[in-house]
């Protein structure tokens, strides 16, 4: 029996890996007029409901289908705001507290059976009164709505009215109105510079109230807005496994930029430029958690680019000049984009911790202890530069030569100024803990940590949490120190800052607790403050308060290294525009000629 | 036969009810601030107090109970809160990648190892039978991880013979994704299967009756098949009902390494998330899952075994 | 549906006075085939040096040091000095194999202590008891049982929190069944016979029947059952840990290093992996042979084989 057995699994063991041999020779083919663009993502997409677009991977393939008034200029950097489904830009009173939009003419929502004849009707001003108000409307509970919160006249009475039964989505906000169909104008509650820049989030994107009376909650399979592509059916989208958006036949049309940055040119961003967009007949997204099928199926030109994972960086770059892919993959047509990410990654001390709070120095002296150079050079293969302050490169006031005297690796000046804030070499410190993701990454940074601490004789403990459960203690408090990241919403530092402004203390985004006066006083003027060199000077003011007072370690800005197959056109990539797969070209004749080689 | 039936489907009242109670109290009762963490880290207690009101939490606890239990009769279980969407849709699309992936390699293993065990009892004691056992536990000590990072870098990524990664929910097109996962789920359960199929043989091998047959000399080779076989049958049944959850959870890691669609990634991204709807589905389904196959294998225990019949 | 698993394992059950005598000489039968076993004896042997290693580790005495190390040394391959290289952090891979014994078999004995108490007392109340305690125990456990473990302690984990005493207790609360299924089973076999009767009519209390005359006949169950547990606890932890929801990460354990061998293969770097791997089936191998050869000689049916 055994021996039977045994036969029958050699047998089939060789007989498929004669299957396989076989099978090699013949490559699959790759077609030369197919355009799709591949991309993969390492979280799965959730929903394409644009109230719900707060996680990066939902937001990209919401980018795609809705759009919102403004949007970011392709190649212009530092980024630069023009309009989307707006007609121009919009035109501020005096006091910059009106602001009036006018609307594109002729655009068409999605075909949709929720029309009228299934055709998409006409956008009107009136849509987007009913998108924010859906937004705001507390029903809803979208985590989207602070960029809205207390900004526009009429919006919080409103709410409340909603909550106590008193209105409905007719009932009007002073703050929003249509003079026209294609007019829309916005009362603002005080000046709110980032106005401009929220109105570019997807957050803010318009749908159609025909749409979600018919699919209510179901929305978000069934979405329905006016940007370049679309979910034809909802069995385009395989979940937690692939999604085919196709080319939306009714849409507005945009042309390619034809000016950007000076460099553009030189890297052939602008060869395509004034062309009707979009170029791809098809955007797919595939969902894939782990790191190695991701990478070999990249290589493979399944996908069409890839961020390159930590473990086989080494082997993917040249060693001899890491701005560069390997011979391996440059033989292969491949090309690297090195970018920087609008992030900080950072270790938060809780200010309301009766030891970590009160002690200054310890705070300083905590800082100097973390060895952060080496933190990127092992954790992320050298893919990020040392954290100065909160507010990373590229970003208005941020300045290249600023050194934060904390931010260095300094265990004498740490040990000194341990001792100076009353515990020598630890003494009398009790055991801290570090709160953060339970994560195999997270995780293994946190022993650094703590390692980094061991070394001025200060004790962490190490505490893994899910991310609802680190989200809940960091709110009521329940942390002494924790280890996240900040992601800009978009590119105005005080994204950054109000992170620190007393007022924001939880329930707001102020998760450290930090308080102080000085810091509070130039906040509040920033914000009265038109973008421009004096407000990056008040920036860099409360640059100094925060580096000084240390609420946070700085970690690292990230470096985004990606992978990108030669026939990928004008990918010039960057974390703030989702929407960017519209501006990309598929050459798919260099893709069938390519393909033979991988 | 049929009334033994009919009592055994009765029984499984009180089942249902503790497994609706012990669900409800770890995640209801022991749960926590659920609300809290619903409403996310920046809402203020107002809005907390309104998801507590939607989500029926302000209620006492026997009137929750009453409204779980009604959420479990009509399939409902609400909204996922990481993903909002709905948690029977999400659960009934995961079935199916999931089952194609088990079922296969589930079934090949169980013929092929009780083949093994067998072999493996007839000759217990020789070097033989303790070479499996020492494989056996070589098999299982190697975390899935190397076989999966091991065939998929070969037959996939180096071979080209299989597709890296992918789904395709359409019937025909699913089987071309689905091979590399069968063979190394096959290899995964052949130790712990060998094992526990050679344990329950060898106690029936040296039961008097098998005793008795060969001192009547009955030849051995009928002994196995015939009497020993049939009586470990039991036993085997058993095994097999109590390994059946492995085939709703699948494995986790396979699924994700090779980008299928199924229930065990949705475990893990539920746990990782605290999507505490998703994960209390997933235990209350997979459980009364459990519990119908349980009643399967007694029903089948009374076919093998008409001696069984009081349960 | 009891009748099935006790299948397994089933001993012969002396049923005369001289109850005591008979057992002892069960136990010394088994003591003198077990010594006579070579595999037994080199299993038992393993085990206790993996005993010693995890003492060692608490204690200070093997690799105090295990935390210590810098990124710097980052992913070394093997050398004398570091038989498994080392890891993500410059730390020695076998140091920390050698601490993640001592949390391996502190998972098994506590998990497998608490599954045993609960299992011996709830068996032992349900079959001496009868009636009404031996319907709702019987009910608590069938309960337990329909929930998959893959999901219930994962979502008892959730709930209780992370860290090794809650690893300890999730195991520990749901992995009595099975004893408590056979321990049941005995004591209803048991309460009946002669021994106990003789035992009432002299006067004798419940406890007293139950814990001096009925428990010791039925110990070697437990012996066995403990066995199994320790290996399921171990594997368990590794699989939560490796889930994110195991024990604290600062405490070294296997599945910690198995959780880091998946970010660190393709590198490749395979300390950590052949490291937790050859600890972990040292530990069950030996475990098993043991545990097989102890159930072989408790059981004198086998005696002649």
């Amino acid at each position: 029996m055994f021996n039977a057995s045994f036969k029958k699994l050699t047998t089939s063991l060789l007989a498929l890996a004669a299957f396989a041999l076989i099978t090699q020779g013949c490559t699959k083919k790759v077609s030369d007029t197919d355009t799709t663009l591949n991309i993969v993502v390492r979280a799965n997409i959730k929903g394409l409901d644009p109230v719900r677009a707060n996680d990066l991977y939902s937001s990209m393939a919401i980018a795609n289908i809705f759009e919102s008034l403004l949007q970011y200029n392709y190649l212009k950097r530092p980024f630069t705001l023009e309009p989307s489904l707006a007609e121009s830009m919009p035109v501020a009173s005096a006091d910059g507290l009106t602001h009036t939009f006018k609307i594109k003419k002729g655009v068409k929502f999605q075909d949709n059976a929720a029309f009228k004849d299934g055709k998409g009707r006409e956008l009107t001003a009136q849509d987007f009164i009913y998108s924010w108000k859906r937004l705001a409307d507390p029903k809803t509970a979208s985590e989207g709505f602070w960029i809205f919160d207390g900004k526009i006249k009429g919006m919080a009475e409103w709410i409340e009215a909603m909550k106590a039964g008193k209105a409905t989505y007719d009932t009007p906000i002073e703050g929003l109105t249509a003079p026209d169909a294609n007019t829309l104008v916005i009362k603002l509650t005080g000046p709110y510079y980032q106005l401009y820049d929220v109105l570019a989030m997807p957050f803010s994107a318009v749908v159609p109230k025909e749409a979600v009376d018919k699919y209510g909650q179901e929305f978000l399979n069934n979405p329905v807005g006016t940007g370049p592509f679309m979910l034809k059916s909802a069995g385009d989208w395989v979940r937690n496994s692939k999604m085919t958006l196709v080319k939306n036949p009714t849409w507005r049309g945009q042309a390619f930029p034809t000016e950007g940055e000076a460099t553009d040119k030189a890297n052939g961003f602008l060869e395509d430029a004034g062309k009707p967009l979009p170029f791809a007949e098809k955007v797919v997204f595939t969902e894939l958690v782990e790191d190695t099928p991701r990478w070999q199926n990249a290589v493979k030109g399944n996908f069409d680019y890839v961020e390159i994972p930590n473990d086989v960086f080494d082997k993917a770059i040249d060693p001899a000049d890491r701005t560069k892919l390997s011979k391996e993959l440059t033989d292969k047509g491949m090309k690297l984009s090195i970018t920087t990410s609008p992030d900080v990654t950072y270790t938060g001390f809780n200010m309301k911790d009766p030891i970590l709070g009160k002690s200054k120095e310890l705070r300083q002296a905590m800082s100097l202890a973390q060895d952060g150079a080496t933190l990127i050079a092992k954790f992320y293969n050298g893919r990020g530069i040392v954290a100065q302050g909160p507010i990373p490169p590229g970003f208005p006031s941020y300045d290249a030569n600023f050194k934060n005297p904390y931010s260095t690796h300094d265990i004498a000046k740490a040990k000194a100024l341990l001792a100076k804030a009353g515990y020598p070499e630890g003494k009398g410190l009790p055991e801290f803990t570090l709160d953060t993701l339970a994560d195999s990454k997270a995780r293994q940074q946190a022993e650094f940590f703590v390692q980094n601490q061991a070394a001025i004789g200060i004790k962490v403990r190490i505490s893994a949490n899910t991310w609802p459960q680190f989200q809940e203690k960091i709110k009521t408090g329940k942390v002494q120190l924790f280890g996240i990241a900040w992601n800009a919403d978009y590119p105005d530092p005080q994204n950054f800052f109000q992170l620190f402004y007393s007022k924001n203390m939880s329930p707001g985004p102020n998760d450290s607790s930090f308080s102080n006066a000085e810091f509070d006083k130039l906040y509040e003027q920033s914000l009265k403050m038109a973008p421009g060199d004096a407000r990056n000077a008040v920036y860099q003011k409360m640059r100094d308060v925060v580096v000084e007072e240390a609420p946070w370690i700085f970690g690292a800005h990230r470096l985004g290294y990606r992978a990108i197959h030669g026939w990928v056109h004008n990918m010039k990539w960057n974390d703030i525009q989702n929407d960017f797969p519209k501006y990309i070209r598929i050459d798919a004749k260099q893709r069938a000629e390519l393909s033979k080689k991988l | 036969m049929l009334s033994y039936i009919v009592r055994r489907t009765l029984y499984m009242i009180p089942i249902l009810i503790g497994i609706t109670l012990l669900t409800f109290l770890i995640f209801n009762v022991l749960g926590g601030d659920v609300a809290g963490r619903l409403a996310g880290r920046h809402a203020t207690p107002e809005q907390v107090a309104s998801i507590k009101h939607e989500l029926g939490l302000d209620k006492s606890i026997p009137e929750q109970y009453i409204n779980y239990l009604h959420q479990i009769a009509t399939f409902d279980y609400g909204r996922s809160w990481s993903t909002k969407q709905e948690v029977s849709t999400m659960l009934s699309e995961g079935v199916t990648p999931t089952l194609s992936m088990t079922i296969p390699p589930f079934l090949a293993s169980i013929v092929f190892c009780i083949g093994l065990a067998l072999f493996a009892v007839y000759l217990r004691g020789t070097i033989f039978d303790k070479g499996i056992v020492v494989t056996c536990l070589g098999l299982m000590s190697i975390s899935s991880l190397v076989y999966i990072l091991a065939l998929q870098y070969f037959f996939a990524y180096h071979l080209g013979a299989f597709p890296i990664s992918g789904w395709d929910p359409s019937f025909s097109g699913r089987w071309q994704y689905l091979v590399l996962p069968w063979i190394i789920l096959f290899v995964l359960t052949l130790g712990p299967n060998i094992l526990v199929y050679r344990s329950v043989i060898t106690d029936e091998a040296f039961q008097d009756y098998v005793r008795t047959a060969r001192a009547k000399g009955v030849a051995s080779s009928r002994v196995y098949m015939k009497h020993i076989l049939k009586n470990a049958m039991i036993p085997i049944i058993t095994i097999i009902v109590i390994d059946m959850p492995f085939l709703i959870t699948g494995s986790v890691l396979i699924e994700n390494f090779f980008g299928i669609p199924g229930l065990g990634g949705m475990v893990v991204k539920a746990l990782n998330e605290s999507d505490f709807p998703t994960i209390k589905a997933l235990t209350v389904v997979t459980s009364i899952a459990y519990m119908f196959f349980n009643l399967l294998s007694d029903v089948l225990y009374s076919v093998v075994d008409p001696r069984i019949k009081l349960g | 549906m009891a009748a099935t698993s006790n299948a397994t394992m089933t001993a012969a059950v002396p049923t005369t006075a001289s109850h005591a005598k008979m057992r002892n000489s069960l136990w010394w039968d088994a003591f003198r085939r077990l010594k006579k076993n070579k595999v037994a004896v080199a299993s038992f042997f393993v085990i206790c040096v993996y005993v010693l290693i995890a003492l060692g580790a608490k204690l200070g005495l093997l690799f105090p040091d295990v935390a210590i190390g810098s990124p710097s040394m980052q992913y070394l391959p093997w050398s004398w000095e570091h038989p498994f290289g080392t890891d993500v952090l410059g730390r020695d891979v076998l140091a920390r194999a050698v601490h993640g014994t001592a949390t391996a078999l502190s998972v098994g004995l506590i998990s497998s202590g608490i599954s045993l108490v609960i299992g011996l007392t709830l068996g032992a109340l349900a079959g001496y008891y009868g009636k009404w305690v031996d319907g709702l125990i019987v009910w608590l456990y069938t309960t337990i049982d329909s929930i998959p473990y893959i999901l219930l302690i994962p979502a008892l984990t959730f709930v209780l929190g992370r860290g090794l005493i809650n690893v300890y207790i999730a195991v520990g609360v749901t992995s009595w069944v099975t004893l408590c299924r056979l321990i049941r089973g005995e004591f209803m076999k048991h309460k009946d016979r002669d021994y106990v009767m003789a035992a009432k009519v002299i006067g004798a209390s419940d406890v007293r029947k139950i814990f001096r005359h009925i428990l010791p006949n039925v110990t070697h169950l437990a012996f066995v059952q403990f066995g199994l547990g320790f290996v399921a606890a171990i594997k368990i932890e590794v699989i939560l840990s490796y889930l994110g929801l195991g024990v604290d990460p600062s405490t070294p354990s296997w599945g910690i290093m198995l959780d880091d061998s998946k970010l660190e293969l393709s590198r490749p770097f395979w300390g950590n992996l052949a490291a937790a791997t050859i600890f972990m089936f040292g530990l069950i191998l030996s475990f098993n042979l043991f545990n097989d050869a102890l159930r072989d000689s408790l059981d004198p049916k086998l005696k002649n084989k």
